[in-house]
């Protein structure tokens, strides 16, 4: 993956872009990784449980394959967040889905 | 007065090629189009030389050209660069008809004060237009189309001396041989004394292409006039009128009027700008994803400031496909010019259905403008047309104040995606 791409993430808007464009693009974000890989803290905030997981393949026929393990997550704070880790990318990322 | 036939040889095949301009030399031809009879389009001189003709099988053609290589045809390409050669010629002072591409007709007599002279006007055209063409001049549309393609005895034409940039060049590209033949000739002026000589002995069979497009009626005409005997422009044209009335109809005294020197007016087509906008799909799309797309076209041709609150009358669809090439839906005509979103896409949405395969972008072309929504005659006034104007002006409003991306809209594109953000999109809100 590019370095331009890797700043900005799967699907995100170069500043200055206009005509449409989608909506619930994933956002980088700091997750912290417990045992099996799945996450532990989200942006500092602890991960009271993991209330779903799934996995999307998708578009693999193409140059841009997505590959990602979603996790929906309910936080010691009481906020539901969804986040996903990339096997394109190793990154992790944050998305209303 | 002189009509001017600008002539491309082979444009669609020479549009279809693209860069490749070198297969030219080869055998060639535009395959058939998908899910239509398998006949073959436009081919090369290579393959023309083994045999192979327009409109041929394509079984039989590939048993007379085993090495015909096939060019999936590429309408989009071919409408833009012929569109771009209309404005050439338009730029050049000339009030343009063009029915099919590769092929325009204009006044040149309206042009000499500008280019001084007939001859200034045709080296003028031809120095207009980056592709090798023919050209010619004849009183009568149908004169010089035959003129330009090269029809008639040689020693009846007279042949313009035209110098300068612009002046005839040989037909090159990048390989020796991959010349369109004979695409660059000096321009032939037919005078009004010469016309009746001139059209005298060509073949018939010409006549076909000319009366029309679609049906087979002007071809079953001319295999007619053949078997009667009459086997050139000049023994139509001797016939008496009733006669021809009686036994051929109102399309015979069409083409006995062409014989004649005879032709209808020209219709220039009205300028325009060239206000369009088109969507990578995320993937090969059809159906409802389509659909979607389109209405963001819609909202993002009603968007742009250079409409200027103008509606539109004409507009054109088109899409690149998955497999190569391109498709055309053809020109959408309002039966009112209007810039209502619904009614443009109620309009516009069926020539999707004509798609013959998925396509990975889409685009929206407006053809022609009609009058600002505000000269728009009105019958009445309902309540939800003040609202609907008050909130377009609230729109406008908002955007001159905080930008064009201050008013945006949700468009749902594919719902059911597992990828949340190819579910929806943002996309400009209309202004009214």
């Amino acid at each position: 993956m590019s370095t331009a791409s890797r700043r900005n993430g799967p699907g995100r808007r170069r500043p200055g872009q206009s005509g449409p464009r989608p909506l619930y693009t994933p956002r980088r974000t700091n997750v912290g990784v417990g045992e099996n890989g799945r996450p532990a803290l989200l942006a500092g905030v602890r991960v009271e449980s993991i209330r779903e997981e799934w996995l999307v393949e998708d578009r693999w026929w193409t140059a841009s394959p997505v590959r990602r393990r979603y996790f929906e997550l309910v936080l010691s704070n009481g906020r539901n967040a969804v986040v996903f880790h990339s096997g394109i990318d190793g990154e992790w990322y944050g998305q209303r889905a | 007065m002189a009509i001017a036939c600008v002539l491309v040889p082979r444009f669609a095949l020479i549009a279809a090629c693209g860069e490749r301009r070198d297969l030219l030399g080869f055998p060639v031809a535009l395959a058939p189009d998908a899910g239509r009879t398998q006949l073959l389009g436009q081919v090369s001189g290579a393959a023309e030389a083994q045999g192979v003709r327009e409109g041929m099988r394509l079984g039989e053609a590939l048993s007379r050209c085993p090495d015909l290589n096939l060019i999936p045809p590429d309408p989009g390409r071919t409408a833009g660069m012929w569109e771009s050669t209309l404005r050439a010629l338009e730029n050049v002072g000339a009030e343009v008809e063009s029915d099919r591409g590769g092929e325009a007709f204009f006044a040149a007599h309206e042009l000499r004060a500008l280019h001084g002279g007939l001859a200034g006007t045709l080296t003028a055209a031809r120095r207009a237009i980056s592709v090798p063409i023919r050209i010619a001049a004849a009183p009568t549309r149908f004169a010089a189309f035959l003129a330009a393609s090269g029809f008639g005895p040689r020693e009846s034409r007279h042949r313009v001396r035209e110098q300068g940039p612009g002046a005839p060049r040989p037909a090159v590209s990048a390989t020796p041989g991959a010349a369109v033949p004979g695409a660059s000739r000096p321009a032939v002026v037919i005078s009004p004394a010469e016309l009746h000589q001139f059209l005298t002995p060509i073949p018939i069979t010409t006549l076909a292409p000319r009366l029309d497009l679609q049906s087979g009626a002007a071809l079953r005409l001319t295999r007619t006039l053949e078997r009667l005997g009459i086997s050139c422009l000049g023994e139509l044209a001797q016939l008496p009128t009733h006669a021809v009335a009686d036994r051929l109809g109102p399309i015979g005294l069409r083409a006995q009027r062409l014989c004649l020197g005879r032709d209808e007016p020209l219709r220039p087509r009205a300028r325009h700008e060239d206000l369009s906008a088109g969507l990578e799909l995320p993937d090969s799309a059809s159906g409802p994803q389509l659909q979607r797309a389109l209405e963001i076209l819609i909202g993002r041709v009603l968007a742009d400031p250079r409409r200027r609150d103008r509606t539109l009358r004409s507009l054109s669809v088109s899409a690149r496909l998955a497999s190569g090439g391109s498709w055309r839906g053809g020109r959408v005509t309002l039966r009112t010019p209007s810039a209502s979103p619904k009614l443009i896409l109620i309009t516009t949405a069926p020539r999707l259905e004509a798609l013959p395969e998925p396509a990975i972008s889409l685009h929206l072309t407006a053809l022609e403008m009609g009058p600002r929504e505000g000269d728009q005659l009105e019958l009445s006034r309902r309540p939800e047309e003040v609202r609907h104007q008050r909130l377009g002006e609230a729109v406008r409003q908002t955007r001159a104040a905080a930008g064009p991306e201050s008013l945006l809209r949700v468009i749902e594109i594919d719902p059911d995606s597992r990828i949340p953000e190819r579910r929806e999109m943002l996309t400009p809100f209309p202004d009214s």
